[in-house]
């Protein structure tokens, strides 16, 4: 008896890592197949790790290199600008990107952003809506042990009152901004454009009038919430400011 | 030796008065009109004469010779003055009226007159009418044509794709009634055309026209004009309109004060427009213009450093439908390094046409020297007058580009891709971006603190009613208090004792929950305090157990068991009692 519960167990560990082999050894054996120039099946593994949800700067840096020996720029901006997310990858993504770019025959010409969306793009990069939302709540913390504090005579001072309101409109103010910058973020998303050309229309329509063409490389910015209703097209912005759609499989989201 | 001083100031003086003289004849016109040219007999017509000009200083008013179908009636002629500046120079018009009644039905010419001007004679032009015959006109049709109506009248309705068609918004309305203003409503929908409004006149003329034999005055209000983006039958949407008319058959308002106007929504019938699409296209490329137009390119500049913004400007300047030109698509060399194009229009909406100018700018950048050629094209525009395709061919643009001597020399292996990958163990993650209102947690972080608020101020609530309310404070105590007396009672101990303890205990207990004086209060007192309170069964059992602890002295055999029953009881009414009162 004891023998066959052994045996379930050894089965069933087994059986499990067949279904989902660890990351770390697939992206090995595609890191083998990148440097055997086998750059088709390295792709196919590297996304069979990104599809099944785990992300690494590594992983992205090597899907960028294999993107550039299989001549898809597009894509291995799309990749060199994820692995720039990272602080391990950072340094090498963005000498990679520099190629990249200068290997682009159309430039995107691109709007500078204004102050509040950039402080908003900050936080989103920096702290992150939960860090501000986090922050919101030790000043609500505080704002609590300072009125009780007072209501129970533990801690009385002069400017006690102050404090307590001060702390809680900034408790309010950050908790407010946090959800702000988490709607911006769920809203819009970046992404690059990794197909040739891509005809930007005025409307979700094969046959609406052309607002302007999107060439590969080009950053754009994606509006989720009005794409949420069109199965096959995307609102976006390009970097020169102007609006339209674009159908769906054309750009790669960030 | 010829004398030359007086040959040279007579040919001056020649030349002067001939071109004096000239420019006086040019600056006088004559001209006559009538005010209808489809007169029913019986009906009265006048005659304008209008005599403008610069400098009139002697007019001699035309004599009336016999017209054919009018008869003029002599006491009726009439004049006005009328003084404008025309391109900054004063000038004065004469207008003479002769007013005639239709006679016979059928077709006349009006002969042409002589009019003596500053002793020159002018000659008006004939003028065609036709005399009416009333009996002709269905009185019952006449009487069920509308008042008032509103009519959209395209200029043409078998147009091509992109060819402009001008939309009148016209106004047709009978002699009696009178239009103060109109309105028109926002919203006009002209699916499947691009619209322009053209400009439009602050007041619109009226002309008179007969229309199934009713005389109607006819008023041009607005005008688009319409570009069909599409072949096939499009239709326009009614137009409406809102108007303010008053029936000149009522009652005049002298003061102004609107008596008798009436407000109406008028709306023009849909009207259906056949749209041709454009013919086939061969060796040329099409924007998409139709009309006339020129097309010219240019770059500026044609020599540029490498890395220099050259601009590459095709304009496309004309009558027709600019707004919808597309920008044209131009081969460039591999080399060079193409930017987003500008795009501007300038468009004037004047003399019933859309025109201007619409400018396409490819901008691009040398990423090598050398010499590029952007290769001729042909471009082609359909003319709808013409009915076909024109072609204007763009020569070839070269441009010519060099190392700028005083840029730092590009070192060729910058531009190499030399990122390695990356091998052996990496760092693995899985990332979760649910938003931070899906997260049940984030609501408990928010809320928790709130809740602590709530919890903190019932506590100092009670807290400070303890301190404050002494009714309050007993009531709260009363039940600890009653328990510490009654722990004072031995089971086992003196029974007079411990009956005394249930005593004060009970007493205690409901002084202090019935906030009753403290001492002085006698068992009646209590009993009859506790049956208004909490019902006669408790007052019962009360009165039992205090009565017992009055008379213990005097009980016969008193037991140890008996002082723990009723110890057992006490503390059970005491706990009733607690939640009666």
């Amino acid at each position: 008896m004891r023998q066959f519960v052994i045996w379930v167990f050894i089965v069933g560990i087994s059986g499990s890592i067949t279904a989902q082999p660890s990351p770390q050894l697939l992206f090995d054996e595609a890191n083998t197949l990148l440097e055997e120039n086998e750059f088709e099946e390295a792709m196919a593994i590297y996304h069979q790790i990104e599809y099944s949800g785990y992300q690494s700067g590594a992983l992205f840096l090597n899907m960028g290199i294999n993107a550039v020996q299989l001549d898809s720029l597009g894509l291995a901006k799309y990749y060199f600008l994820k692995s720039n997310d990272f602080a391990s990858t950072r340094y090498s993504s963005e000498i990679a990107l520099e190629y990249v770019n200068s290997q682009f025959s159309r430039q995107s010409a691109m709007l500078p952003k204004l102050p509040w969306d950039k402080a908003v793009d900050s936080i989103k990069d920096g702290t992150g809506a939960m860090g501000v939302f986090v922050l919101g709540f030790i000043s609500i913390l505080i704002s609590l042990f300072l009125v009780l504090s007072r209501w129970f005579n533990l801690w009385v001072f002069k400017k006690q009152p102050a404090l307590i309101l001060s702390f809680g409109a900034l408790s309010l103010l950050l908790v407010a901004l946090a959800f702000y910058v988490d709607y911006v973020d769920q809203r819009y998303s970046e992404a690059v454009i990794v197909t040739a050309e891509i005809q930007v229309k005025q409307q979700p329509d094969t046959n609406a009038d052309l607002v302007s063409l999107a060439y590969e490389g080009y950053e754009i910015t994606i509006d989720n919430l009005r794409s949420e209703n069109e199965p096959n097209w995307l609102y976006i912005r390009l970097g020169n400011g102007q609006y339209g759609w674009i159908e769906r499989g054309g750009s790669k989201t960030l | 030796m010829i004398k030359t001083g007086k040959s040279i100031g007579f040919v001056l003086s020649i030349l002067l008065s001939f071109t004096f003289s000239a420019a006086s004849a040019q600056e006088i016109t004559v001209s006559a009109s009538l005010t209808e040219t489809n007169i029913f007999a019986g009906e009265s017509v006048r005659l304008n004469i209008v005599v403008s000009g610069q400098s009139l200083n002697s007019i001699d008013r035309p004599q009336m010779p016999s017209v054919d179908g009018l008869r003029w009636l002599s006491g009726s002629t009439s004049q006005s003055t009328n003084y404008s500046y025309v391109n900054g120079r004063p000038s004065v018009s004469y207008t003479y009226g002769y007013v005639f009644i239709a006679q016979t039905p059928g077709e006349y010419l009006f002969p042409s007159l002589s009019v003596s001007v500053n002793g020159e004679q002018f000659t008006t032009q004939s003028i065609r009418f036709n005399v009416l015959n009333p009996e002709t006109v269905d009185p019952t049709q006449a009487q069920r044509s509308p008042d008032i109506y509103v009519r959209l009248e395209p200029s043409t309705s078998n147009p091509v794709v992109g060819e402009q068609v001008i939309a009148d918004i016209v106004l047709y309305f009978k002699s009696e009634v009178e239009v103060s203003n109109y309105q028109p409503t926002s919203g006009w929908k002209a699916e499947g055309f691009w619209k322009e409004e053209l400009e439009n006149q602050r007041q619109a003329r009226t002309t008179s026209t007969i229309i199934n034999g009713v005389r109607y005055q006819r008023a041009r209000l607005l005008q688009y004009a319409i570009f069909p983006t599409k072949s096939g039958e499009l239709t326009l949407s009614p137009y409406e309109i809102v108007v303010q008319v008053r029936n000149r058959n009522q009652r005049r308002d002298i003061f102004s004060f609107g008596l008798g106007q009436e407000r109406m929504e008028l709306n023009t019938l849909p009207v259906t427009i056949d749209v041709r699409p454009l013919p086939s296209l061969n060796n040329a490329t099409s924007s998409g213009a139709v009309g006339t137009f020129e097309i010219t390119r240019s770059i500026t500049p044609d020599k540029a450093f490498v890395g220099e913004s050259v601009e590459i400007t095709t304009t496309i300047r004309g009558q027709g439908n600019i707004p919808l030109i597309v920008k044209p698509e131009f081969e460039f060399p591999e080399a060079l390094e193409q930017y987003d194009p500008q795009e501007t229009t300038n468009i004037t909406r004047a003399n019933r046409q859309i025109a201007g100018t619409k400018t396409f700018t490819d901008i691009v950048i040398a990423r090598n020297e050398g010499r590029f050629e952007i290769p001729e094209v042909s471009m082609a525009y359909y003319n709808p007058q013409r009915e076909r395709f024109e072609t204007i061919r763009l020569p070839a643009l070269t441009l010519e580009a060099e190392r700028d001597p005083r840029a730092t020399p590009i070192n060729t292996n910058e531009l190499r891709f030399d990122v390695e990958p990356i091998t052996g163990l990496a760092n693995w993650t899985s990332p979760s971006s649910a938003p931070i209102y899906s997260r049940p947690w984030a609501w408990g972080m928010l809320l928790t603190p709130f809740f602590l608020l709530g919890v903190a101020f019932a506590f100092k609530t009670y807290s400070d009613k303890m301190n404050t309310d002494t009714a309050f404070a007993r009531s709260q105590k009363a039940r600890d208090k009653a328990m510490q007396e009654l722990d004072k009672v031995h089971p086992n101990g003196d029974i007079k004792t411990g009956y005394f303890h249930i005593e004060k205990s009970l007493s205690q207990f409901i002084s202090d929950k019935l906030d009753l004086p403290k001492a002085g209060l006698s068992h009646q007192k209590l009993i009859k305090e506790v049956k208004e309170k909490a019902g006669s069964t408790l007052s019962n059992e009360l009165k039992r157990l205090l009565n017992k602890c009055e008379t213990i002295t005097y009980a016969p055999n008193p037991t140890q068991e008996g002082l723990k029953s009723d110890l057992t009881k006490a503390e059970e009414l005491i706990k009733t009692l607690g939640k009666s009162l």
